[in-house]
């Protein structure tokens, strides 16, 4: 993969996220705050973002969506096969609820 | 909400036809509502096309407590406490958006099956309100669980992390045609 492609597929995930982000935000904004793990004043702003600023957002050449899974505990949860797939994605969807929304600085 | 206007009622049918639709029992929407209850039977016969059931609640607090539907209520209640926290929504709203993104997160789980109904969720949160249940964190993973409160929980371990010995083997038997024998649904 060069450099080309390498940004091209950035581009098109940021795109994605940020398209499907303001869709989920228009339907239901309590639930796109649950969902994304964002702040109710980064829901707004992406809400209120136009198409023009979406596509300029998008050609950052940088990923816009953060990992969640930041905690070691948690990353084992959704990886470990040895215990039953329901309870370990029950357990790491329990843990999530506790974990902070990503807010503007 | 007490004037009555044209908008705040609609507002009132939207919020009952959504509880209804999720399966709320009369006596939540009479709860959370302001319609009276025979304009809610009316409503509720036209959205289900069937009289309400009837009898008691199922108002017991120990249900939150056996194995399975503590997950299911933790994770709810999870859910809960992030929408007020985060998203500042409350009362009816909260309850809804919480049981529809438990209802959502339960799809993506093994057997798919919600365990914990509406009626019971909205119980759930009355419980809190009253301080009857409480969220205690699990000393081994650090998610947190429902709980009595005024229980001893420094060492709490939940039941994800050590599930006891029969967990989930019920699922067998209700495969056999056993119901399950508890109050209401």
């Amino acid at each position: 993969m060069n450099t080309i492609q390498l940004q091209e597929g950035i581009r098109d995930i940021n795109l994605t996220y940020l398209m499907l982000a303001q869709q989920m935000i228009k339907q239901d904004k309590s639930a796109a705050i649950f969902r994304l793990g964002l702040s109710q004043d980064l829901v707004d702003l992406i809400g209120g973002l136009t198409p023009a600023q979406i596509i300029k957002m998008a050609s950052a050449n940088m990923l816009l969506c953060g990992f969640r899974f930041d905690e070691n505990i948690l990353l084992n949860m959704v990886t470990d096969y040895s215990k039953s797939r329901m309870m370990s994605q029950a357990h790491a969807a329990i843990m999530m609820t506790s974990q902070p929304v990503a807010e503007m600085a | 909400m007490t004037i009555k206007t044209v908008i705040g009622e609609a507002q009132q049918v939207k919020i009952a036809i959504e509880l209804i639709e999720m399966g709320a029992r009369l006596q939540v929407l009479q709860e959370e509502t302001t319609l009276s209850r025979e304009r809610l039977l009316k409503l509720y016969k036209e959205v289900k096309g069937e009289s309400p059931s009837k009898g008691m609640l199922p108002y017991s607090t120990d249900w939150f407590i056996s194995w399975q539907p503590n997950i299911h209520s933790s994770l709810f209640m999870g859910i809960h406490q992030f929408m007020i926290k985060n998203a500042g929504i409350d009362g009816v709203h909260a309850l809804i958006t919480a049981y529809r993104l438990y209802l959502d997160q339960v799809q993506g789980l093994e057997g798919g099956e919600a365990v914990l109904s509406i009626t019971r969720a909205w119980f759930l949160v009355r419980f809190f309100n009253a301080r009857m249940m409480q969220l205690v964190p699990c000393r081994e993973c650090g998610g947190h669980f429902v709980a009595h409160t005024n229980e001893l929980h420094a060492n709490y371990v939940c039941g994800i992390c050590h599930p006891p010995a029969r967990a989930g083997k019920t699922n067998v038997k209700a495969k056999l045609g056993r119901q399950d024998v508890s109050v209401g649904a």
